[in-house]
C-alpha cells in the first residue's frame, strides 16, 4: 500500500529526525572539521599552513608508540567488560529472577546510587583503600579495579532490563517439558538477554578504551595508554591533527569489530 | 540446609558483596569527609571544618546547583528525543538503518576532549557562543546514544506483537504508544534517565570547555581543584549529594515500581 | 495508566521549567567597566581572596576568574574566544609565538608605575619585548629543580643522579611533562637543555628511571598528597611549590639546585587584543607586581620569587626564595627555559610517551 509505505516513512523520519538533527548539529558538523584536520599537516588556527598529509595515520601504523598503547588500550577495555560482565550478570539475573517486592527496588536504587557520585572523587577514594597494606596503588590492576567499579552499574542495569523482561512462563514451560535449570537458563534466559549483554558491551568496552583519569590516578607508572596519549595531543602540545587521527582510528576499529561480530548479532539484535 | 534456603542464601551473600565493592569507596569519601586532615592523612580526627567551609565556599554551591539544573533539563530532554528516536529505529525496517546505528557509536567512542574541542570551535565559528546553553547541547549530544542504546535494547528483546495487536484492533499509532509501547518500555526509559542523569551530572570535559568565566559545574570546580588543593570540601559537598539522591531515589520508588510489577 | 498522564505534563513542566531556570539561573549582565577578567591557573596569585578584595577595595574593579591546566589549554581558550580577557598568565616562552598569532596587545608600560623596580634583565628580555613594545610584564620566576624529604634524606642532594640512586628506587617522585622530562635528562647528561645535541643519550637516561619512579604528579596539590602519604623521598618539584609546600601544609621538604644545575623559568602578565577593560587590566598588573601584594602573598601562602627586585629584597630573612634564590651561586647553575617550536615540542612528546610506554612493560 503505497500510503503505508509514505506514512511510514514518516513516522520514521518524524521519530529520528530530533535525535539525529541534535547529534549533527552538536557533534557530527564539529567532528567532521576535526576528520578534516586530521589530514591536515598542523590545524590551520592563528595563520598556520597546512598541508595535505596522511602523516598522522600513517604513524599509527609505523611507531610503535602509538599502536602498541592501542594495543594496550583495548586490552584494558576487554579485562573490564569481561569483568564486569561477569559480576554484573549473575547479579542482574538473580535481582530479575530471585529476589521480589521492595527488597527488588531498594537494590536497585543502591546499585545505581554511585553511579551519581562525581568519578574524580571516587577514583581518589580508591586510591586511599588500595593503597597500604593492599599494596595494588600503582599497579595495572588498580586501573582494571577502578574501571570495573565504574562501569558495573551499566553492566547490570543493561543486563537487568533485559533478563526482567523475559516472561517466567518460559522457563516454567521448559521446566514442565523435563529441563533442568541450567538447561533452562542456557537455551532460553541467556539467549533472550542477549540484547542486554550487547548493549553493556557497547556501553563499557567503547569508553574505556579511551578512559585516561583511571589510569592515571590509579595506574602510577603503568598509565600510559592510548586516551592519554590523545590528550596529551590537545593539553601538553598543539597537535589536534594526530589526536583527531588516532582517535577516528580508534573509531574504525570499534566499528569493524562490531561489523566483524555482526553476523552474531543479527541473530539477537534485529 | 535445603537446596532452596542455599540458593537464597548465595543470592543475598554474592548482593551483598557487591554491595560491598561498589560502596567501599563511597564510604571512604564519606569518612573522609569527616577527617580533620586535608591532606588525607590518617590517624582520623573527627571534624566538621569542611561542612562548615562548605557553606561559606559559594563557588562550590553555585556550580553543584548549574550541575544539578542542567543534568535535569538534559535527563528530560534526552530522554524524551532518545526515546523517540529508539522507536523510529527499532519499530521499522528500512535501509538506512544500521547507518543510523553506527552513528550512535561517534559520541560515545570518541574521547570527549576530541568532542569538546571540537566543539568549542564550531560553536565559536556558528556564534553559538560558550554558556549555559552550549553546555546543554553538548550534554544531551553524548546522552542521547546511551538512551537510544539502551531503550533499543528493550524494543529488541519485545517483537512488535503486542504493538500490531493493538494496530489491528484500531488503535491509533498515538494511542498504541501511550498505552501500549509506553508501558512496556517504562523500565528501560527510566534505566536511559538515570544513564543520562548520571552522564550529564559527571560529565566533566564539555562542560570545561564551554562554561563562561566564572560560571562552572560540579565537576570542572572538582578537576580544578586538583592544581589548588583538593580539600575534603569535595567530599562534604559529594556526601552531601549522594545522600540527597539517596532521599530522593527513595521518594520516587515509592511512587514508580521499577522492578516493573512482578 | 493515569501514572502516564502525569508524567507527560511534568515532563512538559519540567523542560520548561528547567530551561528557563538555567537561562534566569545565568549570572545576571555584569557590569563590563568595573569588572575584569583574569585567565590564570588555580591558586596561583591572581586568585586570592584576600587580594581580589584588596584590590576591588583600591579601584572598585571586581576580578572574575578563568582558569586552565596546561598552557595549550591557555592558548585554545585565548583562540576561541576572543575579547573575553583581560589579563592572561603567559610562560615566557609562548609569548613571542602568541604575538606573532595576533593574539597579545603591546602594554602601555607607562601607565604600570612600579614597571620601574622590575629587575632588567626579565622585565626587557627579548622573550616579552618586540620593536621596543612589550608585549608581557614580568611578574614572577622560580626554578624546577629537586625537593626531597627531609626526614628520609637528612643530607641535602647534591647531585642530580641521586634520582637514578638505587637508595631511593621506588621513592622517586617525577612530573608528567615531556618539555621538562627532556630537559632534566639534558641536565643529567651533561648537555644544553634548550638545544640537547644527542637525544638517543637522553632516552636511556630517561628509560634508566623505571625501577626508580613512584608514581607521576601533574599537579602541586598531587605532589603534596603523595609526599604527605610517604610515596616520595626525592623528586623534581617547583620552587614556589615547594615553599608552599611547606609553610603552609607544614610538610618536611628540603628544595636544592644540584651541581649539574636546574631549569629556571618565568613568567609574565599580558593584555590580549580586544580586552574589554584594559586599563583594569594595567591597574590589576600594577596591583600584581607590588612589594605590598607579594610579601603578603609569599609570607602567608608561599609564591615563586617576584620579579621586582624590591620586593623580593622585603622579604624576611628565612624565606626560600631569599635564601635559594637569592644566592647569586645558585643562580649561575640556572639553565632558562628557551621558547621550543611546536615540531620540537611534538618530538619531545613522542619520546617521552614511548619512555612511558617502556615502563609500563
Amino acid at each position: 500500500m503505497p500510503g503505508l509505505a509514505a506514512r511510514q516513512a514518516r513516522s520514521i523520519v518524524a521519530l529520528t529526525a530530533p535525535a539525529y538533527l541534535w547529534l549533527a548539529l552538536t557533534v557530527f558538523l564539529p567532528l567532521s572539521a576535526m576528520i578534516y584536520f586530521s589530514f591536515l599537516t598542523v590545524a590551520p588556527i592563528g595563520g598556520r599552513q597546512a598541508e595535505w598529509t596522511l602523516a598522522h595515520y600513517v604513524a599509527f601504523f609505523t611507531k610503535e608508540v602509538y599502536w602498541r598503547n592501542a594495543w594496550r588500550s583495548f586490552e584494558l577495555g576487554i579485562y573490564v567488560t569481561i569483568a564486569c560482565l561477569l559480576f554484573g550478570y549473575p547479579a542482574a539475573l538473580m535481582l530479575a529472577k530471585h529476589v521480589r517486592g521492595r527488597w527488588r527496588e531498594a537494590l536497585f536504587l543502591l546499585i545505581i546510587l554511585p553511579f551519581w557520585s562525581n568519578a574524580l572523587v571516587r577514583t581518589f577514594s580508591w586510591t586511599m583503600v588500595l593503597r597500604g597494606e593492599v599494596g595494588l596503588l600503582f599497579t595495572y590492576w588498580a586501573i582494571v579495579i577502578g574501571l570495573v567499579h565504574a562501569y558495573l552499574p551499566y553492566a547490570i542495569l543493561t543486563c537487568y532490563v533485559s533478563l526482567q523482561s523475559i516472561d517466567d512462563a518460559l522457563i516454567e514451560a521448559a521446566r514442565s517439558l523435563g529441563a533442568s535449570r541450567f538447561q533452562a537458563f542456557l537455551r532460553i534466559t541467556l539467549p533472550l538477554s542477549i540484547p542486554g549483554v550487547l548493549a553493556a558491551v557497547i556501553l563499557i568496552f567503547v569508553p574505556v578504551i579511551g578512559s585516561f583519569m583511571e589510569p592515571r590516578i590509579l595506574g602510577g607508572k603503568n598509565a600510559i595508554m592510548l586516551g592519554p596519549i590523545i590528550e596529551s595531543q590537545f593539553t601538553a602540545v598543539f597537535n589536534w591533527p594526530l589526536g583527531a587521527a588516532l582517535s577516528f582510528i580508534m573509531l574504525t576499529i570499534v566499528v569493524l569489530l562490531l561489523l566483524a561480530a555482526s553476523p552474531i548479532l543479527r541473530r539477537y539484535w534485529q | 540446609m535445603t537446596e532452596r534456603a542455599l540458593g537464597h542464601l548465595i543470592v543475598r551473600l554474592y548482593l551483598a558483596s557487591v554491595l560491598v565493592f561498589l560502596y567501599l569507596p563511597i564510604a571512604v569519601m564519606m569518612l573522609m569527609a569527616f577527617n580533620a586532615s586535608p591532606l588525607y592523612e590518617f590517624p582520623f580526627h573527627f571534624d566538621t571544618i569542611w561542612f562548615k567551609a562548605l557553606i561559606k565556599n559559594e563557588r562550590l554551591i553555585e556550580s553543584s546547583l548549574n550541575s544539578v539544573l542542567i543534568a535535569i533539563a538534559n535527563t528530560v530532554i534526552a530522554t524524551t528525543v532518545g526515546t523517540m528516536g529508539a522507536i523510529g529505529l527499532n519499530r521499522y525496517q528500512f535501509r538506512a538503518r544500521p547507518l543510523l546505528e553506527l552513528l550512535l557509536l561517534p559520541p560515545i567512542t570518541i574521547p570527549w576532549l576530541i568532542i569538546g574541542t571540537s566543539m568549542l570551535i564550531f560553536f565559536f565559528w556558528s556564534g553559538i557562543g560558550r554558556g549555559l546553553h552550549a553546555i546543554l547541547l553538548g550534554h544531551v549530544a553524548l546522552s542521547i546514544p546511551y538512551v537510544m542504546i539502551v531503550v533499543g535494547a528493550r524494543l529488541k528483546n519485545h517483537g512488535s506483537a503486542l504493538e500490531e495487536a493493538a494496530a489491528s484492533l484500531g488503535a491509533t499509532p498515538w494511542q498504541t504508544f501511550w498505552r501500549v509501547s509506553l508501558p512496556v518500555l517504562a523500565p528501560s526509559i527510566i534505566a536511559a534517565a538515570l544513564f543520562a542523569f548520571a552522564v550529564s551530572f559527571d560529565q566533566f570535559v564539555i562542560s570545561y570547555f564551554l562554561a563562561p568565566p566564572g560560571t562552572s559545574t560540579l565537576p570542572v570546580e572538582i578537576y580544578t581543584a586538583i592544581r589548588k588543593g583538593f580539600t575534603p570540601e569535595i567530599n562534604a559537598i559529594s556526601t552531601l549529594i549522594i545522600l540527597l539522591s539517596m532521599g530522593l531515589m527513595l521518594l520516587v520508588a515509592r511512587q514508580y515500581r521499577f522492578g516493573g510489577e512482578r | 495508566m493515569t501514572a502516564f498522564k502525569l508524567h507527560r505534563r511534568t515532563a512538559v513542566a519540567a523542560v520548561l521549567g528547567a530551561v528557563l531556570a538555567t537561562s534566569v539561573w545565568l549570572p545576571g549582565a555584569l557590569a563590563q567597566s568595573k569588572e575584569i577578567k583574569v585567565l590564570n591557573w588555580q591558586g596561583y596569585g591572581t586568585d586570592e581572596k584576600w587580594a581580589t578584595d584588596q584590590f576591588e577595595q583600591k579601584t572598585g574593579i571586581k576580578v572574575v576568574h578563568d582558569y586552565f591546566n596546561s598552557e595549550q589549554e591557555m592558548l585554545t581558550k585565548l583562540r576561541t574566544s576572543p575579547g573575553t580577557y583581560d589579563v592572561v598568565l603567559f610562560n615566557n616562552t609562548f609569548v613571542m609565538d602568541a604575538v606573532h598569532e595576533g593574539l597579545l596587545q603591546p602594554i602601555d608600560s607607562a601607565k604600570i608605575p612600579h614597571f620601574a623596580d622590575l629587575t632588567p634583565s626579565l622585565r626587557d628580555s627579548d622573550r616579552f619585548v618586540m620593536d621596543g613594545k612589550h608585549y608581557a610584564i614580568a611578574w614572577v620566576w622560580g626554578v624546577t629543580s629537586i625537593a626531597y624529604s627531609t626526614d628520609k634524606l637528612p643530607e641535602a642532594p647534591q647531585s642530580l643522579e641521586t634520582l637514578w640512586d638505587n637508595s631511593n628506587a621506588g621513592k622517586v617522585g617525577w612530573r608528567d611533562d615531556a618539555v621538562e622530562s627532556v630537559q632534566f635528562g639534558a641536565l643529567a647528561t651533561g648537555q644544553d637543555m634548550n638545544a640537547p645535541a644527542d637525544m638517543e643519550k637522553i632516552r636511556a637516561k630517561l628509560e634508566a628511571l623505571k625501577p626508580q619512579i613512584k608514581t607521576f604528579w601533574s599537579s602541586e596539590d598531587e605532589w603534596n598528597k603523595y609526599f604527605a602519604a610517604g610515596d616520595y623521598n626525592i623528586s623534581t618539584y617547583w620552587s614556589g611549590s615547594a615553599a608552599r609546600s611547606k609553610k603552609a601544609f607544614k610538610l618536611p621538604v628540603g628544595f636544592v639546585v644540584p651541581k649539574e644545575g636546574a631549569i629556571g623559568w618565568f613568567d609574565g602578565l599580558a593584555v590580549p587584543v580586544n580586552a574589554p577593560n584594559p586599563e583594569g587590566a594595567y591597574a590589576f598588573i600594577d596591583y600584581m607586581i607590588s612589594p605590598e601584594f607579594y610579601v603578603k602573598w609569599d609570607t602567608d601562602v608561599g609564591a615563586p620569587a617576584s620579579a621586582n627586585a624590591k620586593a623580593n629584597a622585603a622579604l624576611p630573612e628565612d624565606a626560600m626564595n631569599r635564601t635559594v634564590l637569592g644566592d647569586p651561586e645558585v643562580v649561575k647553575r640556572l639553565q632558562w627555559m628557551a621558547p621550543l617550536s611546536d615540531d620540537q615540542r611534538k618530538a619531545y612528546q613522542e619520546l617521552w610517551d614511548g619512555v612511558k610506554t617502556t615502563f609500563a612493560q
